[in-house]
């Protein structure tokens, strides 16, 4: 039990002490989970929008594809876009392979279905009157769109939360697409890997106490958007 | 030339998913300017009626014009001209400010927009210094309804139509909304199109109110619908009982037993003593009742006496000088006298 003491200590210390090599972890993780979130809800929002408002055919086969893809487990993102991000693969010449936006990339794909799933399941439970409402006040088009989506704003800030908490904790596609390269591409979650597989816990769980802070602050959140929903 | 009225129905119909009819109305004309009431029990196709009249729906079968043109749901002028108040009004989730200006601020009418809010919000009875900031949860059930009427006043529109708007609402929100749409009607010439159950604050906003029941407009709401049984006399009259054992006779055979009977409440006479037998007195029916309500009629200015004949309710209408000189007040025991002719079918 002693090591596990001393490394506590230990990890208290790197954090307090702004040791570089843990910090350059925390900074990769929050530059790759940051642009994945911006690809994600870019992409997301307006496809969660079209698949919750409108009625068209295949509308059951979408949803059931995306909902399915809720559960993508993160090697198999990680297999297929190294396939294509590889030297040899369709986007080789992008060299993405081993560098942080490869990584956003891939988390992108990742967190892609859970934005556009729980962004259609908020735009679905829009109270009916919603559209009678904004018709009769004058709204059109693009403007009842738009109104929807606020309408419906917490609902689908608890969908980039949600979101952000599966970036940000996944280690799958950080090891096979990053690489885990010290000081470059190396993510909390790959370093706690690797640092626990040497023994060196000390490093293990100071990067654990950063990534439970990110998970405390985004359950925070989520509790706090909920309430705000209802 | 007359005049070309502000709506025009032609052989509408509008049918349920099981293809059963909701709504059936050959022919109706809404004049410019005009405030219709619209009375009828639930699922009779008040709010259909109401959401077409709004461009909200379209019908399934026949026509509906427009100010001389065909409803075009996508011409956008035609739409902002006309808004609804939906039955239970929906607040978008932003402050009180937000939610009345949003519809000056579609339209891109932005100048002068506090101003516009804070008058609008006076006619509705919400001081806006207390209630501007407040957000859609922080209001009662009252005055959520009065901010959504105010964010429908404040567009200005050539028709308001409102669905049940004191349905859910204190006695206090219900005379505000009617003074707000009564000083915009003077002010703008809306016109105005309403349903509620409530026929007395009806009364005080519409100057013509209309039944609709099963989907058809019956006739003027201000009628009193009788239901049968009828049953035929060896005199040739048709003879309702009452509740309470008395009976009401119908000059004119009835389409069959079940048949409902309408009267005019002007029909009505009221007398508050029995009239000696029916000597010198041309009506058949002299019926013994009891005074339940007193109102007063918007348009015609005259007193709505609800009478209740042993169960049966009837409305009588008569001039206030009347009123006063026979001192009828709610409880007053009185006659109610009509000719068996008076009674028409539906």
């Amino acid at each position: 039990m002693e090591y596990i003491f001393e490394g506590i200590v230990r990890a208290i210390e790197l954090l307090l002490t702004g040791n570089e090599e843990t910090y350059s972890a925390v900074f990769v993780t929050l530059k790759a989970s940051t642009m994945s979130m911006i690809g994600s809800l870019a992409l997301g929002i307006p496809c969660g929008f079209l698949l919750g408002y409108f009625d068209f055919p295949g509308k059951k086969q979408v949803r059931a594809l995306v909902d399915t893809l809720l559960a993508l487990p993160t090697v198999v993102v990680g297999l297929f876009v190294y396939a294509f991000v590889s030297y040899r693969g369709p986007l080789g010449e992008m060299q993405l392979l081993f560098t942080i936006p490869g990584i956003a990339l891939a988390q992108t794909i990742l967190v892609l279905p859970i934005v556009i799933s729980l962004t259609a399941t908020a735009v679905e439970s829009l109270d009916k009157r919603l559209r009678s409402t904004l018709m009769a006040l004058g709204a059109r088009g693009k403007q009842i769109a738009i109104a929807s989506i606020l309408e419906a704003r917490y609902a689908v800030m608890i969908a980039a939360v949600t979101a952000y908490g599966r970036a940000v904790s996944e280690v799958g596609i950080s090891m096979m697409i990053g690489g885990n390269i010290k000081w470059h591409t190396r993510t909390i979650t790959t370093a706690i890997a690797l640092e626990t597989g040497k023994g060196e816990f000390s490093m293990g769980i100071a990067l654990g106490i950063v990534l439970l802070t990110l998970a405390f602050t985004v359950n925070a959140l989520l509790t706090i958007l909920k309430k705000r929903s209802t | 030339m007359s005049e070309t009225p502000l709506y025009r129905i032609n052989n509408l119909k509008y049918r349920y998913e099981n293809g059963r009819f909701l709504l059936h109305i050959p022919e109706f004309a809404i004049a410019r300017g005009a405030s219709i009431g619209i009375v009828g029990p639930n699922g009779g196709g008040k709010t259909t009626l109401l959401k077409i009249l709004a461009l909200l729906e379209d019908p399934d079968e026949g026509t509906v014009y427009f100010d001389g043109t065909k409803v075009d749901r996508t011409n956008d002028a035609m739409k902002r001209s006309v808004t609804m108040l939906l039955q239970e009004a929906y607040l978008l989730k932003r402050t009180v400010f937000e939610n009345v200006a949003y519809g000056l601020k579609v339209r891109n009418e932005k100048q002068g927009l506090t101003e516009k809010v804070h008058r609008t919000l006076h006619m509705v009875g919400l001081p806006p210094d207390e209630f501007a900031q407040r957000r859609w949860h922080q209001l009662s059930g009252g005055e959520a309804q009065r901010v959504a009427l105010a964010s429908r006043l404040i567009i200005n529109p050539r028709v308001l139509i409102m669905d049940e708007p004191t349905a859910s609402v204190d006695q206090r929100s219900a005379v505000l909304i009617k003074d707000a749409v009564n000083t915009m009607r003077e002010q703008f010439n809306t016109t105005l199109i309403v349903a509620s159950h409530d026929l007395i604050w009806l009364n005080t906003v519409a100057s013509q109110v209309f039944r609709v029941y099963e989907g058809r407009i019956t006739g003027l709401a201000s009628d009193n619908v009788i239901d049968g049984p009828w049953n035929p006399e060896s005199d040739g009259l048709w003879k309702k009982v009452l509740p309470d054992g008395q009976v009401m006779f119908s000059a004119t055979p009835p389409g069959d037993s079940a048949a409902k009977a309408l009267l005019n409440p002007s029909d009505i006479v009221l007398a508050k003593a029995q009239p000696d037998g029916r000597d010198g007195l041309s009506a058949r029916n002299i019926i013994r009742g009891t005074v339940t309500l007193l109102s007063e009629e918007n348009h015609s200015k005259k007193v709505l006496a609800t009478i209740d004949l042993g169960g049966l309710s009837v409305i009588s209408r008569i001039t206030r000088r009347a009123a006063e000189s026979l001192h009828i007040l709610p409880g007053t025991p009185i006659f109610v006298i009509f000719k068996a002719s008076s009674l028409r079918w539906e």
